[in-house]
């Protein structure tokens, strides 16, 4: 079902899913996904609700292991070549490489300054400078540090819903992960906010590595290289977002995209 | 021909008496919340009347410091031939005899009601320190366990069930608890063990003896503290719960461990709650007669907790130089028996003849104790405004 055509681009996937069958507890979630991550490309992940798009994004910072009877049942997902369900991966590593914003922006109750600087000093940097830097740096990428470089030490909550969701961007990107894992995170705002995320998106793939969830298909036409389409827990095509959009293979994908179901 | 309309409800059955009905039960109602707020203002009046003259007074300083600064001390009223009355303690009743001479005509000892209330004071003062600093410790690992370790499930239930009920065991039955707990049994470092000890284990330098630590502040404080764990627990707990769990998500997903996670981002906003409720907690800790009776609090001693006759340390050397000392002298508060305001007040009403000057006593320390408790709870109300309006989210 999955499309193999990333064959022939020489560089290696920064995320590869092979053959996952995921579940929570006895019921099936995903079934048999195929999935290539290519660097510095926005990959979306669309699908009617309830096609487990979130639960698959979720399996590559492994946040599933929150949820007690979650269980990759089959198959392997590889970040950098490496099997992120091995033993021995130590998950704040692994975090550390990719990176998560959530649907809801959920900034902590401290200065922005903090919550920029957490991901650094809970792995450790004391170094202020260090983090003076890295906070100037991740607020820059988030299109933020204009804004806002005055009053780093106001409380983030002081911010609107739009600013404070690009200040979850920053925190994520604090650390300089490779890849930036995005669930729904336009869905909680209104258009203009919207729009200057979706801006956003483009600059951040310079830098990284992006994987994006979302409801709405312009958004996924208007950011993405890649589109996987799933349904029912099987990724039913993944493309080009263009090709995926203008010509799909899969009648499946077709009847989506026209709204004959959703 | 229609017939004439009428203004019969032909659903109407017998209702007469429902308006009386419906004002019985609302003037019940109000009496019933009347009667409540008459007893309790009449307590607090009657408290107050009968014991602020006796702590506050006209005069410069307004506080009657005597009472909030001495220890309890018998009195001793010595009648002259006039009938006027004179009160002293015991030191001065003998020259008060002397200066009468012929006109002395009968004395009178009326016991723990001269002096004041120190001893009390401390005694609970070192008591709720102890009992708050280990239910605290205890009740907040627990809560932090149950909420953000323990896997759900019925044995979890079954914990949560289990720390409700233990709010409802007796307090005379923690005090028996702690009895047997902490006064005979708990181990304690001795180079000799007692006779009594359970049984102990020479560890080489010293021995580790099951041997109690008799009756003392650390035993009382314990057992407060297993007394007010179930509040503080629960409370804690509501307090963690209420951290929205976008916190915790974010944080792993920086690439937080589990106890990061609870340190940066869920602790810091559960604080202000877990304060409140151990406050509250401190409130009950104080107030508590039973655990204590029989692990820490004495009717009457007649010496601070650190008033010991012990030899002075060398007078040339600094505080540093015998901190070993200064350390073991220190903790040597901890294991002395003490006084406590709700078993003194207990003593005052239930273990000596009544009179008028023993109600100078009983009014005065049920007073002094009202407001200490009164204090603490307005410092609860204030302190989670403050902290409220720091860390919200």
């Amino acid at each position: 079902m999955s499309a193999d055509f990333t064959a022939q681009s020489t560089p290696p996937p920064v995320v590869q899913v092979r053959d996952m069958d995921f579940s929570y507890g006895a019921s099936k979630a995903l079934f048999d996904i195929n999935l290539k991550v290519q660097y510095h490309r926005v990959t979306a992940l669309i699908g009617p609700s309830g096609c487990g798009k979130s639960t698959l994004l979720r399996c590559i910072n492994r946040m599933n292991d929150r949820v007690l009877s979650a269980r990759v049942t089959k198959g392997e997902v590889l970040v950098k070549g490496k099997n992120i369900y091995d033993a021995d991966v130590d998950l704040t590593q692994l975090r550390k490489q990719v990176g998560m914003v959530f649907q809801k922006s959920n900034p902590f109750p401290k200065s922005i300054y903090e919550n920029v600087a957490y991901g650094l000093r809970i792995h450790g940097e004391k170094n202020k400078s260090v983090l003076d830097e890295a906070v100037e740096r991740s607020l820059t990428h988030a299109a933020l540090w204009e804004e806002l470089k005055d009053r780093l030490h106001a409380n983030a909550l002081a911010l609107s819903g739009g600013q404070q969701q690009r200040l979850c961007i920053a925190r994520a990107i604090a650390t300089v992960p490779d890849v930036l894992l995005m669930d729904e995170p336009c869905s909680a705002l209104d258009p203009i906010s919207t729009l200057k995320i979706e801006e956003l998106m483009h600059q951040l793939a310079k830098e990284f590595t992006v994987v994006i969830v979302t409801h709405n298909m312009q958004q996924a036409v208007r950011v993405s290289d890649y589109t996987a389409f799933l349904h029912l827990g099987k990724l039913v095509e993944f493309a080009p977002t263009e090709e995926l959009f203008t010509n799909p293979r899969e009648k499946l994908t077709e009847a989506y995209l026209r709204g004959t179901f959703s | 021909m229609n017939p004439a309309p009428t203004n019969d409800n032909p659903f109407a059955g017998d209702n007469s008496g429902i308006q009386q009905r419906e004002t019985a039960a609302r003037w019940a109602l109000r009496v019933g919340s009347y009667i409540v707020v008459l007893i309790t203002l009449a307590i607090m009046l009657h408290i107050f009347i009968k014991g602020a003259p006796v702590v506050f007074q006209s005069k410069w300083p307004f506080v009657n410091t005597q009472f909030l600064t001495e220890l309890p001390a018998t009195l001793h009223v010595i009648e002259d031939q006039q009938g006027n009355h004179i009160e002293t303690d015991v030191n001065g009743a003998d020259a008060v005899k002397k200066k009468l001479g012929d006109n002395f005509r009968s004395e009178k000892t009326v016991s723990y009601s001269g002096g004041g209330i120190l001893g009390p004071i401390v005694g609970t003062a070192l008591l709720v320190i102890v009992s708050v600093g280990v239910a605290l410790f205890l009740g907040v690992a627990c809560a932090i366990y149950l909420s953000e370790y323990a896997k759900h499930g019925k044995f979890l239930e079954m914990v949560r069930l289990a720390i409700l009920n233990l709010a409802g065991v007796p307090s005379v039955v923690f005090g028996l608890f702690g009895l047997g707990a902490f006064v005979l049994t708990a181990p304690t470092f001795v180079d000799v063990p007692a006779d009594r000890s359970v049984f102990s284990i020479p560890l080489g330098f010293t021995t580790l003896s099951f041997e109690g630590w008799d009756t003392c502040v650390l035993s009382g404080g314990f057992t407060l503290a297993f007394v007010i764990l179930p509040v503080i627990i629960t409370a804690s707990e509501q307090c963690l719960q209420a951290v929205p769990q976008g916190f915790r998500e974010t944080s792993m997903a920086l690439g937080a461990t589990r106890w990061q996670t609870i340190r940066y981002s869920v602790l810091p906003f559960a604080t202000p709650g877990i304060l409140t409720s151990s406050i509250l907690g401190i409130a009950r800790a104080a107030g508590e007669t039973a655990p204590i009776m029989f692990t820490a609090a004495l009717a009457f001693k007649d010496k601070l907790p650190w008033q010991k006759d012990l030899p002075p340390l060398p007078a040339d050397a600094s505080i540093f130089a015998h901190w070993e000392q200064s350390v073991a002298r220190f903790l040597g508060i901890f294991t002395e028996s003490v006084q406590a305001l709700p078993y003194h007040i207990y003593t005052l009403a239930a273990k000596i003849p009544q009179n008028e000057y023993a109600e100078r006593a009983q009014y005065g320390s049920v007073f002094v104790f009202l407001v200490l408790v009164a204090s603490l709870a307005a410092s609860s109300v204030m302190l989670r405004k403050r902290l409220r309006a720091k860390y919200r989210w």
